[in-house]
């Protein structure tokens, strides 16, 4: 994972290509929406490393990680620092409409807290959608 | 704001007003072929924007086919020295003298050299006249190792041995950042960031993992290098490409058969039990192994107890406390308190460690005794077996100690080890060497 996120081996992504689509078969969903990455890290890393692992699997990148989000990431956090963390995402434009009365899945790569994704869901919810869940590859 | 000299003899990916950029990645054939590690990248390694990256020097930081590379050819900018450089106080053996004067001789011709000095012969020391030297020319030198262990260990001695030459010492994870530095103490991988920057590099245990086996560190070193300059290699154990450039008079060489404290180096006692593969995963160790231990104890004779694998520890572990020896402490290379347990093992706190190969070199303990568990298993080649034994006195107070192995049957590797070290004997005898 170290060499994947953080060194940018993008090539190690078909490691869980695999695993994740046989995953993604047995759940129950309408929505697929990937945690987003900021710019910065979109911009050095190239790659989502959460999008990457999908092969054809159609999804929506619903949420954006707001231009004044800026902070260090989670991963360099403690524990209370990150369950203080500040909603950092907030809807697209015209995403209210497709997610009305829709179940959505939230994809992320490591749960430790949930500070991320709680705030992903709030977000989601806020949306319209009639429920959310969660799949993360490690926790 | 980084200075100038940040750069010089560097490839770094950072632009600099006075160096010269050039791109990070070359395309070549299918793909690409990286300019800091020079080693192949396929051309399906791409990100989502169709950029190639090098995946082999990926931990050094990510190279892109955007990045460039930035140098300022090594200038030599050191101040000269006037008091003596060599500050070191100890004194050399006559072996070892002699050493050291060949060492000198082949760095004057700007000859690449191989000292070939058993375990515990003070290699260190023999090459401390050639590096005052080297430094007193105003000469660039790094002193490298594929092992961070042996860096760190090496990194203060060289401080006190030249305290007045300017030193920085380079690893993976480090937090003190780079600085322009006459002696430059650093993992080999440390030196792919260099380029044509050193007069002189040092190897320090050249047939180490991963140095041995990897294309990319043995590059790495070369093009560290100046075109003028040269190499010193030190090793215990010259692996078979270095012994056939040896042979076919490619590469100078200088051996030190003998220990600084002049006893010979103690043979490996081969002791046969059979099947001890099986008999551990039934949870039993063989009866004379758990014997040796016991009477380890009852001597308070520190001992190291080495094991094949990693998985093997645990059932090492067991077995012993199911015979009764409950104290058992392991160690191997990702144990995160690797580094407490052989200060304490050092310190005496502990009577012995379990361990696996990562112990097999460069650590010292004054006074220890070895047995090897399953000698017969491959990861122990013969170059491992010889350095296991020659952690065995190396001190002058306890120059010599005891080497078990135990293993089904005797194997061309264990074979090849206690010919190794017989030869050695038999050279270091002619220099008058004594058996206690």
């Amino acid at each position: 994972m170290q060499q994947y996120k953080f060194q940018g081996d993008y090539a190690l992504r078909r490691v869980f290509q695999e695993v994740l689509t046989q995953v993604l078969l047995d759940c129950e969903y309408d929505i697929l929406v990937p945690i987003p990455v900021d710019l910065a890290t979109w911009q050095n890393r190239g790659f989502n490393q959460v999008t990457a692992w999908l092969t054809d699997q159609p999804y929506f990148q619903a949420l954006t990680v707001k231009a004044h989000h800026k902070s260090q990431p989670q991963s360099a956090k403690s524990r209370a620092e990150r369950l203080r963390t500040s909603q950092p995402f907030q809807l697209v434009e015209k995403a209210a409409p497709l997610l009305a009365g829709q179940r959505v899945l939230l994809l992320d790569d490591v749960y430790t807290t949930g500070r991320t994704l709680r705030h992903a869901a709030a977000e989601i919810i806020l949306g319209g959608a009639k429920a959310v869940t969660s799949l993360t590859l490690a926790r | 704001m980084l200075s100038e000299k940040s750069w010089f003899g560097r490839q770094v990916p950072q632009p600099s007003e006075h160096g010269a950029g050039r791109p990070a990645l070359v395309a070549l054939g299918q793909g690409w072929q990286c300019q800091r590690c020079h080693q192949w990248t396929h051309s399906n390694d791409r990100l989502p924007n169709g950029n190639g990256y090098c995946r082999q020097c990926l931990q050094m930081g990510r190279l892109t086919t955007q990045d460039k590379l930035y140098t300022i050819p090594e200038p030599n900018r050191f101040s000269q020295q006037s008091t003596p450089i060599l500050s070191w106080l100890g004194s050399l053996s006559p072996q070892q003298q002699q050493a050291s004067r060949a060492v000198l001789q082949y760095l004057r011709a700007h000859r690449n050299h191989l000292l070939w000095a058993v375990t515990g012969a003070g290699k260190t020391e023999i090459a401390f006249p050639a590096l005052a030297w080297a430094l007193a020319q105003g000469w660039r030198v790094a002193w490298c190792s594929p092992r961070v262990d042996v860096c760190l260990e090496l990194a203060p001695r060289l401080q006190r041995a030249f305290a007045t030459t300017s030193q920085a010492i380079l690893y993976g994870g480090q937090t003190r950042p780079y600085t322009y530095s006459q002696l430059t103490i650093c993992t080999t991988h440390q030196l792919l960031r260099f380029q044509s920057a050193f007069d002189w590099i040092i190897v320090d245990e050249v047939d180490a993992f991963p140095l041995r086996s990897s294309p990319m560190l043995q590059s790495a070193v070369r093009s560290a290098q100046k075109p003028t300059g040269s190499q010193l290699l030190l090793t215990a154990t010259p692996g078979p490409d270095l012994q056939r450039l040896v042979r076919r008079h490619e590469l100078a060489v200088t051996y030190v058969p003998l220990r600084y404290h002049g006893v010979l180096l103690p043979q490996i006692d081969v002791q046969i039990v059979w099947h001890w593969r099986q008999r551990l995963e039934n949870g039993r160790l063989p009866a004379k192994l758990t014997q040796q231990v016991r009477r380890y104890l009852a001597d308070h004779q520190p001992f190291l107890l080495f094991v094949p694998h990693v998985v093997d520890l645990q059932a090492v572990q067991a077995a012993l406390d199911r015979a009764g020896i409950l104290d058992a402490v392991t160690v191997h290379a990702a144990d995160p308190r690797r580094q407490e347990k052989v200060l304490a093992m050092r310190e005496h706190r502990i009577p012995f460690l379990v361990t696996t190969t990562i112990l097999e070199r460069g650590v010292t303990f004054a006074n220890v005794a070895v047995i090897i568990f399953g000698g017969d298993d491959e990861v122990f080649s013969t170059a491992a077996l010889v350095q296991i034994a020659g952690r065995v006195g190396r001190s002058a107070q306890y120059p010599t100690g005891e080497v078990t192995c135990y293993c089904h049957s005797q194997t061309r590797v264990i074979q090849g080890a206690q010919h190794m070290i017989g030869q050695l004997n038999r050279q270091g005898r002619l220099l008058g060497g004594r058996i206690s």
